[in-house]
């Protein structure tokens, strides 16, 4: 046996030096759930670039009053391309990205249940997401009815170019590669879990994952029907969204059906990012981990309930309910800031790069969930929707959550994917030009909003007095664009010649089991299964003494 | 020296403190200040609700804000690593997880009751308002009918629309579109209401101070979105009758006598 296994030859020695050609071949018919990660991480990372820059061209034209450098019909494209990438093509591929490369790794699985259903997923994606970014290259331009789409704006009569209707298509497609992948993962989830890995030992990324693929499940197809609608009735002669018939409020009822479990599709997986990083780095367990559990599945089935917070300018829904079931959204999100803070009291604290992004998200997030808690209140709403106040808002919860918690993760788990540290001096400059240019972006739009300044405006006038604010949230908006070069630095040359990883485990206190296996992992993952008797399988492997000591209930200390 | 720069700093500390003091006699615009966020004073019945909402939950949220940024510093600052034991490894504390799940759902319910009862007074409709004026609109501008006397001021491109309407009086606005949606909004009034096509918006507003203030659109309505101003002009029920009896006899003459007015400044 051993004789036989010893004359093959090695994987990495059978074609000693692969040309561009194979690597690409390997590329797009690859169906390894690491790889196809990875793929989806840089994807999605060139989108947000993409994405980034035509935020930039807003920031710039809004410096000063008056238009200096696009039209209003340009400015309108960029805002609904702005969004729609952000929410589509960014946020929810870097949480699969991480899913599709960590989530099997954490609970032992070999693969995806499905991993050419993986592959195709991915495909979906990317070519879905280009035929949405292919309407800057029509004459017309991009979709310019922002990413919500409102009817009638949306119809062929108001929105007569291509750049709509690839837009339309494009989303169906990239959707339809969402919800695969979200069957995927649920399945992977449910039936791949090595044996000991009971559900309550899972990691809480893995728990996160597992409701956001649920929510995507139930969310996704009702977006995909009403976009198939508009397109049947954009060039079909369908009347689904008519306004003789109710259209317009028919329109964002799906929409936001859709749109608001989407918050959440973008900010669970995160969530469940920084619960991974923070322990490690407090050399702790999650605290209250069954209570952050079910605060996730909380906030998940909760999620479904507030769509029409959206609404509350239309005069058109139900004001009491929804706002309830908005304010109430904000206790299992409360128990999870408590979680976290639990974690880090009475631990031994260090600060390296994916901690430094954790305690930034805690930081921005918090700011962004309290005034998402003042927008519960209809009454509040009447005056600042629709306004800066909801654009700040929203980019401190989406910013918060998805990019810090993305780029924790990318901190974190860059050595597991490549084998390489990331430069670790490097990383504090990436975050600390990004914090704050940031919180200066968007900080002062809480009163640009308040003071009356309308979203989705190309222009505003000197006498309004917006002037001074915009000007600063400019100059923030360079600075956290520049803030970028450091990390895109960072991970070529680290890629290259970065510090090697050292053993299987390099930030010493990793929990979950892609802690447990090399960095970066073989082909299937695992060759010896560690065993698995509590949610942190790493740590009890690499710290035998110390998994007796860990206590059920209550400690002296903490009374 | 030392003399002239002890009694400067005494200066400034009696300075300080009167200031202080003279702040803190006026809690309510201390309270205003802190936490209004840029928000225009309230100047109709139904803001002064809003208003008072908002300020209430700023207060509440700044105060839990703080609060758990102190803990997130507390714990940032006070457990830095300080050496090579691990920690207790506590995962579980009963009566803290129940504390930290209770507390949050009792600040919600009392900011929901506010909320509640607000909402009610500030979409409360009667039976019979002063007055009736229709809102219409429409790429990209806007139109005011005042129904009862059947005239009506539309907007030019050059030209916003201005809507003229008596202070201390209940005003019903009845909205709709014929193309795309719109939202009416008056900074001032801490308040807007979308304007949709195929469908009837109704609500009631009551100003209290005389002036001239600005209104935007706040919808995405198209390629001209950022052009959809307007202007509501509050004047005493005399002038008001005047201004109607003006637009009815003719249109065009009393729309460009109150942009004259405006020019000039009087109100």
């Amino acid at each position: 046996m051993t004789l036989i296994l010893d004359a093959a030859p090695p994987i990495a020695n059978r074609r000693p030096n692969p040309g561009p050609g194979a690597k690409i071949v390997k590329i797009v018919t690859t169906t390894d759930h690491k790889t196809i990660g990875l793929m989806y991480l840089v994807t999605a990372f060139v989108f947000f670039l993409f994405s980034g820059g035509l935020a930039e061209i807003m920031r710039a034209e809004l410096a000063r009053p008056a238009l200096q450098f696009v039209s209003q019909e340009q400015y309108n494209q960029l805002f609904t391309m702005h969004g729609t990438i952000m929410m589509f093509l960014v946020a929810p591929p870097l949480a699969f990205g991480f899913a599709n490369f960590i989530m099997p790794l954490q609970i032992g699985a070999p693969d995806m249940s499905f991993p050419r259903l993986n592959a195709f997923g991915y495909w979906l994606y990317l070519f879905g997401g280009l035929t949405v970014v292919a309407g800057f290259l029509t004459p017309d331009g991009a979709a310019a009815f922002g990413w919500f789409a409102y009817a009638p704006l949306n119809d062929v009569i108001h929105s007569p170019n291509l750049g709509s209707d690839l837009w339309i298509v494009g989303l169906i497609t990239a959707g339809l590669g969402t919800i695969l992948g979200a069957v995927n993962f649920i399945t992977t989830i449910l039936t791949l879990r090595a044996p000991g890995m009971t559900m309550f030992r899972m990691p809480i990324f893995t728990w996160n994952m597992l409701v956001t693929s649920i929510l995507v499940l139930m969310a996704f197809p009702v977006l995909t029907a009403a976009l198939f609608a508009l397109e049947a009735d954009r060039h079909l002669g369908a009347h689904v969204f008519d306004v003789q018939n109710g259209g317009a409020i028919l329109w964002q009822h799906l929409f936001w059906f859709f749109g608001h479990p989407e918050v959440y599709i973008i900010a669970l997986p995160f969530f469940g990012v920084v619960s991974e990083v923070i322990p490690v780095f407090s050399r702790k367990p999650m605290f209250g981990y069954k209570g952050l559990v079910f605060a996730t599945i909380a906030i998940g089935a909760l999620s479904m309930t507030v769509w029409a917070h959206h609404m509350f300018a239309t005069g058109a829904v139900l004001l009491p309910f929804f706002s309830f079931m908005s304010f109430l959204i904000a206790v299992p999100t409360g128990v999870k800031f408590f979680n976290w803070i639990g974690t880090m009291w009475r631990g031994q604290l260090t600060f390296e790069t994916p901690m430094l992004f954790c305690v930034g998200f805690l930081f921005t997030f918090l700011l962004g969930g309290i005034t998402g808690v003042l927008l519960a209140s209809p009454p509040i709403d009447f005056h600042v929707t629709d306004t800066y106040f909801v654009v700040a808002h929203f980019h401190y919860v989406v910013f918060g959550t998805a990019i810090f918690g993305a780029f924790a993760g990318a901190y974190f788990w860059f050595p597991k994917m490549t084998g390489r540290m990331l430069n670790d001096r490097l990383g504090k400059v990436h975050f600390w030009s990004l914090f704050v240019g940031f919180h200066l972006t968007f900080g002062v739009q809480h009163w640009l909003g308040g003071e009356g300044m309308p979203r989705r405006v190309a222009d505003y006038y000197a006498s309004d007095g917006f002037t001074t604010l915009n000007t600063i949230s400019s100059i923030g908006a360079f600075a956290l664009g520049l803030s970028t070069l450091p990390f895109i630095y960072n991970v070529i040359v680290s890629y290259r010649r970065g510090e090697k990883a050292v053993g299987d485990d390099p930030w010493g206190f990793g929990n979950s089991l892609e802690w447990a296996t090399s960095c970066p992992p073989p082909r299937h993952n695992f060759v010896t299964m560690p065993r698995i008797r509590s949610e942190r399988p790493a740590f009890d492997l690499h710290y035998p003494a110390a998994a007796g000591r860990i206590d059920m209930h209550a400690t002296p200390e903490l009374r | 020296m030392r003399t002239t720069s002890s009694s400067t700093l005494r200066l400034a500390l009696v300075a300080g403190a009167a200031a202080l003091l003279t702040s803190a006699c006026d809690g309510r615009q201390l309270y205003e200040n802190t936490f209004s966020l840029g928000w225009p004073k309230p100047v109709t019945t139904q803001a002064e609700v809003i208003y008072e909402i908002w300020l209430g939950s700023m207060a509440a949220g700044t105060v839990v804000g703080l609060s758990v940024l102190a803990l997130i510093f507390w714990a940032v600052v006070r457990y830095r690593k300080s050496g090579e034991e691990l920690p207790r490894q506590v995962r579980y504390n009963l009566p803290i997880e129940v504390l930290y799940t209770v507390v949050p759902f009792v600040i919600i319910a009392v900011l929901f009751f506010y909320t509640a009862v607000g909402e009610n007074k500030v979409n409360k409709l009667t039976k019979n308002p002063d007055v009736t004026i229709g809102i219409v609109g429409f790429q990209w501008n806007w139109q005011f009918n005042y129904l009862a006397d059947k005239v009506q001021v539309t907007g030019q491109p050059s030209q916003p629309a201005q809507l003229v309407i008596p202070s201390g009086k209940r005003i019903r606005f009845v909205q709709t579109s014929p193309d795309v949606i719109h939202s009416w909004w008056v900074p001032s009034f801490l308040f807007k209401r979308d304007v949709v096509p195929g469908r009837l918006n109704t609500f009631e507003i009551t100003v209290k101070k005389e002036g001239t203030y600005v209104g935007r659109c706040a919808e995405l309505c198209g390629e001209k979105h950022d052009r959809m101003n307007f202007s509501v002009r509050v004047v005493s029920q005399t002038d008001y009758d005047t201004y109607i009896a003006g637009l009815k006899a003719d249109p065009n003459a009393a729309a460009n006598a109150l942009s004259a007015a405006l020019t000039s400044g009087s109100n």
